[in-house]
């Protein structure tokens, strides 16, 4: 059963100036979706839809439940005093009425979120002075927390350590198992043929499939334009002139 | 031996004032709205004056020319035109220079504008100390109510949303409880010096402290002493309890930015 429908989205930061035109895909639970597009091509508006945070949207947009969002790393404060079990308890936010106290059970499940990214040892630590891969993993551990079916992750991947990658990856297939829907905007080629869709945009849906349907030149091509690099072995490559945006 | 009944109630507003003043300087340092915070008091400047020749409440008056400073500054942000503090720069500008054609020009109370922009404890009445009390009781209330709403907010911006929250309301909701916070001080310290009792406290305790809860309860400590002893001295020296408080809490921010670099120092 599909956890994500979307058809004939559109949508934008002003009325009638669409962002992002003609979306149209669905996500069963336990698929990897993997969004890929150039900087500005719709990959963070597509979730701000999802979200339903865009102040223009038309279309249809069916989930089950609430997703979860995991952003670029660089879009949290480091000079916050907060630590990483404080971060991930955030998570819980939402469901403690402001007379109460975090509960036990939610304390002790943004422990085991830190456990399962691997940063247990961390929780006590300034969520500033991490490195970014461990900042990372301690958002993803807070949308661990909220406990979500559809999790969305903002290029989870870019600028981390090969062991936060690591264990991202591992903890993508974990979750896969355990029924939840991810959507991972990236653009790293490679992986997202390794997941269950691929999901390309810009400024409109391209193509959506299989990475084998949908992972040809062509289509690259539509999707990036002129930062498509085509290596001499005929793989395709993204340009380098990407930046987090 | 007992205070006289003027030090009585400044010593007494002084307290009370270093509860909304350390919770809401804590957040006011964290959310990086000093210069809000400086404006939204030197905002109210106008009101004090029309206050003053009016016969109006001068708390009545500052709270209505503070909260439309704080209306205008987000109408004119969010037309996205400006930088919100390009637009904080101009209405405070237009503010002072409106107070000083108000008190010099228009109603000819030239000689109590030193008052105004640098309070004075000796006015200070029972029903001052009374609304301070009660400034304080609902600035607890809300930071009770959404210091984690505040805290998600200021951590994540833009992010809030996507937790389950509504940054939007607590957001304004933090701006207005700074602006009565603010409006509340300026019979101690003036419309100038709001910042000294709002900010530096705060501002003092963040530079050796990397978790909220001792940031907050250091913040309220340190507003509560430094206050404490701005009234002392600025009655021992006859001087403006704001002058005295903003002599004494820069020297003690100062002093302790020192040692934090010096341990710094030392410890790498």
């Amino acid at each position: 059963m599909s956890q994500v429908v979307v058809r004939g989205l559109q949508g934008g930061y002003a009325p009638g100036r669409a962002a992002l035109t003609d979306v149209s895909f669905s996500a069963a639970g336990g698929e990897v979706v993997a969004v890929l597009g150039p900087n500005g091509g719709g990959k963070t508006t597509l979730f701000r839809a999802l979200l339903d945070e865009l102040p223009w949207r038309r279309g249809e947009v069916g989930l089950s439940g609430r997703p979860a969002y995991v952003p670029q790393g660089d879009r949290t404060r480091l000079d916050f005093p907060l630590s990483a079990l404080d971060a991930v308890l955030m998570g819980a936010y939402a469901r403690t009425p402001w007379f109460r106290r975090i509960a036990a059970r939610d304390r002790a499940a943004a422990r085991a979120a830190l456990e399962r990214v691997g940063l247990a040892a961390e929780a006590g630590a300034t969520f500033g002075a991490l490195s970014g891969g461990q900042r990372q993993r301690v958002l993803i551990a807070r949308a661990l927390l909220q406990d979500a079916g559809v999790l969305l992750l903002d290029e989870p991947l870019s600028g981390v350590d090969s062991v936060s990658a690591a264990r991202i990856i591992a903890l993508f297939s974990a979750l896969q198992a355990e029924g939840r829907t991810l959507l991972v905007a990236t653009h790293d080629v490679g992986q997202a043929a390794g997941w269950d869709r691929v999901l390309c945009l810009n400024g409109r849906q391209v193509a959506f499939g299989p990475p084998a349907t949908v992972l040809g030149t062509e289509t690259l091509r539509q999707t990036y334009g002129a930062e498509l690099v085509v290596l001499p072995d005929g793989t395709a490559a993204v340009g380098v002139g990407h930046h987090a945006h | 031996m007992g205070f006289p009944p003027y030090l009585e109630r400044a010593l007494l507003e002084m307290l009370l004032l270093s509860v909304p003043a350390g919770l809401l300087g804590s957040w006011i340092v964290l959310r990086r709205l000093a210069f809000f915070t400086h404006a939204v008091g030197s905002a109210a400047f106008p009101g004090l004056v029309l206050a003053s020749a009016w016969g109006i409440a001068p708390p009545v008056a500052a709270l209505g020319t503070a909260l439309g400073f704080g209306v205008a500054q987000e109408r004119l942000a969010r037309s996205g035109r400006l930088a919100g503090d390009a637009v904080t720069a101009l209405l405070l500008i237009g503010a002072l220079a409106l107070g000083v054609v108000l008190a010099s020009d228009v109603f000819g109370s030239g000689a109590e504008v030193d008052t105004l922009l640098f309070g004075s404890l000796i006015g200070l009445s029972a029903a001052d100390v009374w609304l301070t009390a009660g400034v304080a009781a609902a600035v607890l209330g809300l930071d009770a109510a959404l210091r984690r709403d505040w805290l998600a907010a200021g951590f994540e911006p833009g992010g809030a949303r996507a937790l389950g929250l509504r940054p939007a309301t607590t957001d304004r909701l933090l701006l207005a409880a700074i602006a009565v916070c603010a409006v509340v001080a300026l019979d101690a310290v003036g419309a100038l010096l709001v910042a000294v009792v709002l900010i530096v406290p705060a501002a003092t305790v963040r530079l050796v402290c990397d978790r909220l809860r001792p940031l907050r309860l250091g913040a309220v400590s340190l507003a509560a002493v430094e206050g404490l002893a701005a009234v002392w001295l600025a009655d021992a020296l006859n001087v403006g309890a704001g002058p005295a408080l903003a002599v004494l809490g820069g020297s003690v921010f100062a002093l302790v930015a020192l040692c934090a670099a010096a341990h710094r120092r030392w410890t790498t």
